[in-house]
């Protein structure tokens, strides 16, 4: 009883261990910021073509009016504020366009963290006011509005990291579990869509009989790029369609080992950019590649995109005199350190 | 601090996990169950997604074709999506996912006339953009040939493969 107890204690000792290593553990935010300038370029993008038929979609007179929402939401907790400017187009419009100058700082990373907070709710707005013309895109869109928000997106290559070099802060960010935490969600949230994404389709038998590629592909409305052609390599067509639910059911689980997660990522490329060219939806294969930066070490990113230090010598120097002049400290210069 | 977090965290990704699980028509009572409890959060957070892109199998597509009489008795007549009328893609797009919508709900199990509701709207906005007196809707479905078809030398917009339904017809004021 007593070594049950004790063994019962040790594993539990090391789920708390392993818990906290997963969840809290100090990390570089330079992935997450680079998926804030990915995603917050999307955000502008995606709202700014709302800008081309913004009346039709969220004035009085829209495809989805009040009433059609009240009919379909009955009690629903699906509250944006869009519906108080529906009425005025000039209101309307002067909201939109505050929307995209919030969507746009947050892209460069000024004031971010009052913008990641405000570019979620925007996101979560504008997805609440016409559930029935959204799609992929906009379910990622707010996936990573909502995670960089959380997190501190705005702690390298932004803006605001540049102004605090300039003010004479340190260099580089430190590690901080905050990083860590908004990137483990975006990567858990990631695996549960790959996951029902590729069991969904086992209900399908074309899933099955290698045929739904095919489907997807021959399908004028979705296609881009005719690829009828196809009609004649039935067993590319079958190939194609195994490797896209094997990849999705899989996915969850060998994106984890290091062995097999460059080879998880690498044929996301294929398989998102294959809907992008294919299919036509650029935006949403671009979207799903930009989530699966957040299983893209930190030391890889700083390794393509250095830090300025690197690139301007002198900076951290003339920094650490600024420092010091107003601690009124002696400078200590970073090359003797 | 820790604590807190590990329990908000942990509710936070139970909550992702029952937002494609639980959504119907095929899901279990446990896990309608979990999203009933958890549906302002599924909501508010828009996470009440099913992720099944392209499942359970592509299918066909679909359009919405109107007809627009004005008060003089010209017709005006429209499809969406328009590929030359909508561009950039993404607006494309939309209009693609809202002729999908209306087919979606345009399904006599569904509770409520959630179908009628949105052709509703979608005729109003026809009304008030072409200032009309009357809109007729309908739904074309648009199917796939088959491999073996195409190479038999089918087109994709072969006037075979498509189908259409009335929606309705509605009036300036309809109620």
């Amino acid at each position: 009883m007593t070594s049950a107890a004790r063994y019962i204690r040790a594993w539990w000792a090391e789920v708390v261990a392993l818990w906290n290593q997963f969840w809290f553990r100090p990390a570089d935010p330079a992935t997450l910021c680079l998926v804030r300038i990915c995603a917050g370029a999307m955000l502008v993008y995606t709202h700014l073509v709302w800008s081309l038929d913004l009346q039709a979609f969220f004035g009085d007179k829209s495809w989805l009016p009040r009433a059609t929402l009240d009919a379909l939401q009955v009690d629903s907790f699906s509250w944006t504020y869009l519906w108080w400017f529906g009425n005025s187009p000039v209101a309307l419009w002067s909201v939109h366009l505050l929307a995209l100058v919030v969507f746009a700082l947050f892209t460069i990373g000024l004031f971010t963290r009052v913008t990641s907070i405000l570019s979620a709710v925007a996101t979560l707005a504008y997805i609440h006011r016409v559930p029935g013309a959204l799609f992929g895109l906009d379910q990622i869109n707010a996936m990573l509005a909502i995670y960089l928000a959380v997190g501190p997106s705005g702690a390298a290559y932004s803006v605001d990291h540049w102004l605090k070099r300039r003010a004479g802060n340190p260099a580089e960010s430190p590690p901080l579990w905050t990083a860590n935490l908004a990137i483990r969600l975006i990567q858990i949230h990631l695996c549960i869509i790959y996951l029902f994404a590729g069991t969904a389709k086992l209900t399908g038998p074309a899933w099955w009989d290698g045929t739904a590629m095919w489907m997807a592909l021959g399908n004028m409305e979705y296609q881009s790029l005719d690829m009828t052609w196809l009609a004649d390599w039935p067993r590319l067509i079958n190939l194609m369609t195994h490797v896209t639910v094997y990849w999705e059911i899989f996915y969850c689980a060998l994106i984890w080992p290091r062995v097999t997660r460059p080879v998880m990522l690498l044929l996301a490329i294929p398989l998102h950019m294959g809907i992008a060219i294919c299919l036509g939806m650029v935006t949403f294969g671009l979207v799903m590649l930009i989530a699966n930066l957040a299983f893209v070490p930190s030391e890889f990113v700083r390794a393509v995109i250095p830090p300025r230090r690197q690139g301007r010598a002198g900076d951290d120097e003339r920094t650490a005199k600024q420092s010091a002049l107003r601690s009124n400290r002696p400078s200590a210069s970073p090359a003797k350190r | 601090m820790r604590a807190v977090v590990s329990v908000l965290v942990a509710l936070h990704v139970f909550a992702v996990f029952v937002g494609p699980w639980a959504l119907p028509p095929q899901n279990s009572e446990l896990s309608a169950s979990a999203a009933r409890a958890l549906r302002p959060y599924l909501e508010v957070f828009a996470l009440a997604n099913g992720y099944r892109f392209f499942a359970p199998e592509p299918g066909p597509s679909h359009l919405v074709r109107f007809e627009a009489t004005l008060d003089d008795g010209t017709l005006e007549t429209g499809t969406f999506p328009d590929k030359r009328e909508h561009v950039p893609r993404l607006l494309y797009h939309r209009y693609f996912m809202l002729s999908e919508f209306a087919s979606t709900l345009n399904n006599p199990n569904l509770p409520g006339d959630r179908g009628g509701a949105v052709a509703r709207g979608y005729a109003e906005h026809l009304i008030a953009a072409h200032h009309a007196k009357t809109v007729r809707l309908f739904l074309r479905r648009h199917f796939v040939p088959r491999p073996e078809e195409v190479r038999r030398g089918m087109q994709l917009s072969d006037k075979a493969l498509y189908q259409e339904q009335p929606l309705g017809v509605f009036t300036r004021d309809t109620p």
